[in-house]
């Protein structure tokens, strides 16, 4: 296997400063535990090899970003028999707010809360909520989505507010 | 309290999530991408072994038979076992972004498309329609040659086009399914 000579010095760099967002990412994709983890894998496999032919002609966090999506959205279509589970925003509003009683502090209630409202939304909204969530900026989020910049603040304003309006509303009917 | 959680407040929240890195090593990424090669390898290797071994049985079955009929019919599955194999060495296959060119939802869209069509039209025509004429015309022709032989090649034949019958509609059904998640996905892009 000819190997990029930077290709493992870019994964152990991916690993290191990107290890944990790639992990929160596959939360976002698998809400079950083994599939989460082969899903984590599964990305770093890839990202492996896609350094072979990285040319760093976008930024590094763009790359790694574009091919875990990638990767995730692909495990979803390769999964014939189970139908993604996807819904609008409005439908987001019209349900009941998730509540997950296992949880025993407040910290883990809302991020049981977060997590499962993050995990419902629709691809496109998904990917740019997560982006939100580790702090891309709005740039980065349209080469990874192939939306427009201003389409990608559109849509992320208007995610978000139904987000913590969700998120709220569960924390008082969580109380 | 969960309500008191401000925007900024959700990203420190979603931070918290990955308490538990999963651990992998360069070497066992590198022995999971030889290992993901290999399967490919392996696995061209069988297709074409098989339909070599058609191809050879077929091959000497158009030597040795007596009728020009089941001459034409190894001929075509020869034809037909050949083109399964170039249709596979060829099938493109699953390709993450190597030139930063494709962004996500398309190459998500480009997944189902490539799904779609390996289902319906140009997928099915390409791999199974030329190799059913073969076989059928060489049993057709074997059985009017051996009339004794008739009743067994006529379950044979049965069976064939039932399977033939039945992988159609299964895979049209399959890119119905996947057209209409193209769709969607069209209407989520377009809103």
């Amino acid at each position: 296997m000819s190997a990029n000579p930077g290709q493992e010095e870019y994964w152990r760099q991916t690993a290191r400063e990107y290890g944990a967002a790639l992990e929160r990412l596959a939360w976002a994709y698998e809400p079950d535990p083994d599939r989460r983890r082969d899903l984590v894998q599964e990305i770093h496999l890839a990202l492996w090899r896609s350094f072979e032919n990285f040319d760093a002609r976008c930024s590094l966090r763009t790359w790694i970003y574009r091919v875990a999506h990638n990767v995730a959205i692909s495990r979803i279509a390769r999964r014939r028999r189970v139908e993604p589970v996807f819904v609008t925003l409005e439908d987001i509003e019209g349900q009941p707010c998730p509540q997950d009683v296992e949880k025993t502090t407040d910290s883990q209630k809302a991020l049981g809360r977060l997590l499962a409202l993050v995990q419902q939304l629709e691809l496109i909204d998904r990917q740019l909520m997560m982006a939100y969530l580790e702090d891309l900026d709005a740039e980065t989020m349209s080469q990874i989505t192939g939306l427009s910049v201003a389409n990608v603040w559109t849509r992320i304003h208007r995610i978000k507010n139904v987000l913590i309006r969700q998120f709220h509303a569960g924390g008082t009917h969580a109380k | 309290m969960p309500s008191d959680y401000l925007p900024d407040d959700l990203k420190h929240l979603w931070k918290e999530l990955a308490s538990n890195p999963v651990e992998v090593s360069p070497s066992q990424l590198r022995r999971e991408a030889q290992g993901l090669e290999r399967g490919v390898r392996l696995r061209n290797s069988f297709v074409t072994g098989v339909c070599c071994f058609i191809i050879a049985a077929y091959g000497f079955f158009a030597f040795l038979s007596k009728t020009t009929l089941e001459r034409i019919g190894s001929v075509l599955s020869i034809a037909g076992a050949a083109n399964v194999v170039v249709q596979f060495l060829k099938r493109p296959t699953r390709k993450l972004p190597d030139s930063g060119a494709i962004e996500s939802i398309r190459f998500y869209r480009a997944e189902l498309e490539r799904h779609r069509d390996f289902h319906r039209g140009k997928g099915i025509r390409s791999w199974l329609l030329p190799f059913l004429p073969g076989p059928i015309l060489f049993n057709v022709a074997f059985a009017l040659d051996r009339p004794m032989f008739a009743p067994i090649i006529a379950l044979q034949m049965v069976v064939f086009l039932i399977i033939a019958a039945v992988i159609v509609p299964l895979n049209l059904r399959m890119a119905r399914r996947y057209e209409r998640r193209i769709d969607a996905l069209q209407v989520t892009h377009e809103r």
